[in-house]
């Protein structure tokens, strides 16, 4: 068995040959064989063509069945013609197994092209054919109702049963509709599968379905006729005759790709000029391929990735029935893939002589695509860029732009014109100057500048850089939002700092004003007591009295100013905690609800200091009768509500204290709004985020 | 006025003296008043600004001038460089809760005989200033 499938050659030649030798002694001394030399003829043409043409197949292509089911046709055509037998068992036998061979013949055009059955139906239809292909003689057989044989009688028939013409009838009917069937099964398939090839497979598929086709539309005219009338037996004949060029097709198309092999690496160069571009490349390997499907993908090593003839990043896809990927490596090194229609795998040969003389050019273009795919990728830079660029001369003339939006540019018309024309002369000129520095010595110089545009004054940052030697670019962003925002980012950086100053001299100056004037008169009262002791005792313990109260009022008046700095209670005891307090010492009654969040010290005392200055100016401006406090988290934000029920109309501009907190919420990046109508409460709210705090 | 100036300068007996007591402070000028009026000085007025202390001077004619460096109108320095201009006028002693390094030259500079700390004020220091 290992022998007959590595070299099926050496077993089954010599059977094919062997059973011709037998096949042409057994007819030229039949007995009952009327046409001797037409029937040896057609019997060896037929059988030995398909076993023959199936063994180089099977050569060729170990892999692929066709060519075994081939062998199995021949064989069984051979296998038919033992019927020309003399002997009774013999031809008996042969009656019964000699229509094998066309069960044998459906499963090679179902399987073709590469002998196997794809679909549960068309194996079905085949085992159908098989016990057709066996029952129906068996039948035929054991009713057949008189004798065919001419000029001599036949052999027994060892299986006869009755001569009931009946009988023979029905078994006759029953086997012909059921190869009718068959027939129509195997046409509804190879039809189907017609309409649903690709070009490249309907190349392969088209003479031996037409063939095929055709003999099986005449086999099923011919089954079905042929109880009624001899014209069924001429009309089978014809339809056998049909069959005759499918092994002779199928040996045709091996030779041709196997010749197509040497010439396939001439006609890929052919097919592509010396100095081709990618696509054209690509229309080289469609025309050699007779493909016009396949596409070509480079290997783009910078990218990791595939890249189609124009650049653009190529996923490959995965191999279905229709449509394959055939990679092209060269020593480990990915060069390219071609992606092309599944049936080109049914000529390997081919699609191999072609990737290997394609490497050496498509590692060439490859170059050429990744100058394509580095190009597509800075058109996509630059497009993604916001800014105006313009190209412009070295004499001040603009070639050429490009704006993301037209509404950018001062003047619409901008080719042709000369910096002069668009920009103030003065700023022209500054431009220039930096442009010829830019050309001359190759750097990117930059410049800012204002320009007025409709009342507004924008903010613009420009980049020079050479771009060749008399253009240059100069590419031009609008930086008027950063402008404003680093001009607010330093008032407020001015404002905190100053706000710090004030703090201290506040409290410098309520140290001297209050604790330290408290305790200079606690020394000198002490001092004074001291010297009455002995001569006034009374009046020095009266004096320690006072001292005790003075005492008393100058640690409460320093605890206060402690808080002032920072509240204690804050770092002991949290958030929580310091503005439970915060509530208890409030005039206006408040309604605290703070969410248990965990925030950064720094988030924390800003919420403190916003709490803090609300209430205050809630106690001192609102004439309020309840502050609702809200403390809670929401979307990376601590988010702090206080509401007041009182006359509203505060103005947050005018308040140092309120500016002094949106800078101190503006420092961790939050935000501080005040909303205050007339007559309607107060609300304050600040939002700053939690991650940066 | 030599006479008096002469009293001054002895350190044990302040007998006499006549003090004017300028802060803005009440409860300083009431600590200041008892201790300097048990050790025997004479307070003869108070003022709570410079341009009280002025006026007071013109009226009260005090021996001893003892001048807060802050005020809520004038600094001290201003009313002592005011009151010594005249060579008839009071003896001027600064004092302040802060310390004198805090006020460099200016001390000198205004005429004023000295300066005490506001916590070591005593009829003692008053008078070792005096005689120096």
């Amino acid at each position: 068995m290992t022998v007959l499938l590595l070299r099926p050659w050496l077993a089954l030649a010599p059977g094919a040959l062997g059973a011709g030798g037998l096949s042409a002694a057994l007819t030229l001394t039949s007995r009952h064989e009327q046409d001797k030399w037409t029937s040896l003829a057609l019997v060896l043409f037929v059988g030995w063509s398909f076993a023959f043409a199936g063994l180089i197949g099977w050569a060729r292509r170990p892999n692929n069945r066709t060519g075994m089911l081939m062998v199995i046709v021949g064989f069984g055509v051979l296998l038919g013609s033992l019927a020309q037998s003399n002997s009774a068992l013999v031809f008996t036998g042969a009656n019964i197994l000699g229509s094998i061979f066309i069960a044998a013949f459906v499963q090679l055009i179902l399987a073709y092209p590469t002998g196997r059955l794809l679909s549960t139906f068309a194996r079905r239809l085949v085992i159908a054919g098989y016990v057709t292909a066996l029952l129906a003689p068996l039948l035929s057989s054991m009713f057949q109702p008189h004798e065919t044989c001419k000029p001599h009688a036949c052999p027994r028939n060892l299986v006869l049963v009755s001569h009931d013409h009946a009988s023979y009838a029905i078994t006759t009917a029953i086997w012909t509709i059921a190869a009718a069937l068959i027939f129509a099964g195997v046409l509804y398939l190879i039809i189907g599968r017609w309409r649903g090839a690709t070009p490249a497979m309907r190349r392969i598929l088209g003479p031996v379905y037409v063939t095929g086709g055709f003999s099986f539309v005449l086999l099923t005219i011919g089954f079905i006729v042929q109880p009624f009338s001899n014209v069924g037996d001429v009309v089978v004949t014809v339809a056998l005759l049909f069959t005759f060029p499918v092994p002779y097709l199928f040996l045709a198309g091996l030779l041709r790709s196997t010749l197509a092999r040497g010439a396939a690496a001439e006609t890929v160069f052919q097919r592509i000029p010396e100095r081709a571009s990618p696509d054209e490349v690509q229309e080289g390997f469609r025309r050699a391929l007779g493909d016009p499907t396949l596409e070509v993908a480079y290997w783009y090593p910078a990218g990791e990735h595939y890249v189609d003839v124009n650049g653009n990043a190529l996923e490959l896809p995965e191999d279905t029935r229709d449509r394959i990927v055939t990679r092209l490596d060269y020593a480990d090194k990915r060069v390219a893939a071609l992606i092309h229609d599944a049936a080109l795998r049914e000529q390997p040969e081919l699609l191999n002589a072609v990737a290997g003389a394609a490497r050496i050019s498509l590692e060439r273009d490859r170059l050429l695509v990744e100058d394509r795919a580095r190009a597509e990728r800075y058109r996509a830079l630059l497009n993604a860029m916001p800014d105006l660029m313009f190209r412009i001369s070295r004499q001040g003339r603009y070639l050429g732009f490009r704006a993301q939006k037209e509404s950018e540019l001062v003047v619409k018309d901008v080719v042709g014109l000369t910096v002069w024309d668009r920009l103030p002369w003065e700023l022209a000129d500054r431009v220039m100057e930096r442009a010829y520095s830019a050309l001359e010595n190759r750097t990117t110089e930059t410049l800012e500048y204002e320009l007025d545009l409709d009342g507004a004054v924008n903010h613009y940052e420009g980049r020079i850089a050479a771009a060749g030697k008399d253009e240059f670019l100069l590419i031009v962003r609008n930086i008027t939002e950063r402008k404003l925002q680093e001009h607010e980012l330093q008032a407020s950086r001015a404002r905190i700092v100053a706000a710090e100053d004030a703090a201290r001299r506040r409290l410098e100056r309520n140290l001297h004003d209050g604790a330290q004037q408290r305790l200079v008169s606690l020394s000198l009262s002490l001092r004074l007591a001291q010297s009455r002791l002995r001569s006034d005792p009374e009046e020095a313990d009266q004096m320690l009295e006072e001292s005790r109260t003075e005492l008393a009022q100058a640690l409460e008046e320093l605890r206060e100013l402690a808080r002032g700095i920072h509240p204690a209670i804050l770092t002991d005891r949290g958030l929580d905690a310091a503005l439970d307090a915060l509530a208890a010492r409030s005039a206006v009654p408040v309604e605290l609800d703070v969410c248990e969040a965990c925030l950064s010290p720094s988030v924390e005392a800003a919420a403190y200091y916003v709490v803090s200055e609300a209430l205050a100016n809630v106690t001192k401006y609102a004439d309020a009768s309840l502050v609702r406090v809200t403390v809670g988290a929401t979307n990376g934000s601590a988010e702090v509500e206080v509401v007041d029920d009182g006359i509203g109309g505060a103005d947050p501009v005018r308040g140092s204290g309120l500016r002094g907190l949106a800078d101190r919420v503006a420092a961790l990046e939050g935000t501080l709004e005040v909303d205050s109508p007339p007559g309607r409460g107060t609300v304050v709210r600040a939002r700053i985020p939690i991650e940066i705090g | 006025m030599a006479n008096r100036i002469g009293r001054i300068g002895d350190l044990g007996d302040h007998t006499g003296v006549r003090v004017l007591i300028v802060d803005d402070h009440p409860s300083f000028r009431a600590s200041a008043r008892g201790l300097l009026e048990a050790e025997g000085y004479e307070v003869v007025g108070e003022a709570a600004d410079g341009a009280g202390a002025l006026e007071a001077v013109e009226e009260l004619h005090p021996d001893i001038v003892l001048l807060d460096v802050q005020l809520p109108d004038v600094d001290g320095f201003e009313v002592a460089s005011r009151l010594t201009t005249n060579e008839d006028g009071p003896q001027v002693v600064l004092t302040s809760s802060r310390d004198s390094a805090d006020y460099g030259s200016c001390i000198d500079d205004c005429g004023a005989r000295g300066f005490v700390p506001k916590g070591e004020l005593s009829g003692a220091a008053l008078a070792l200033l005096l005689a120096l």
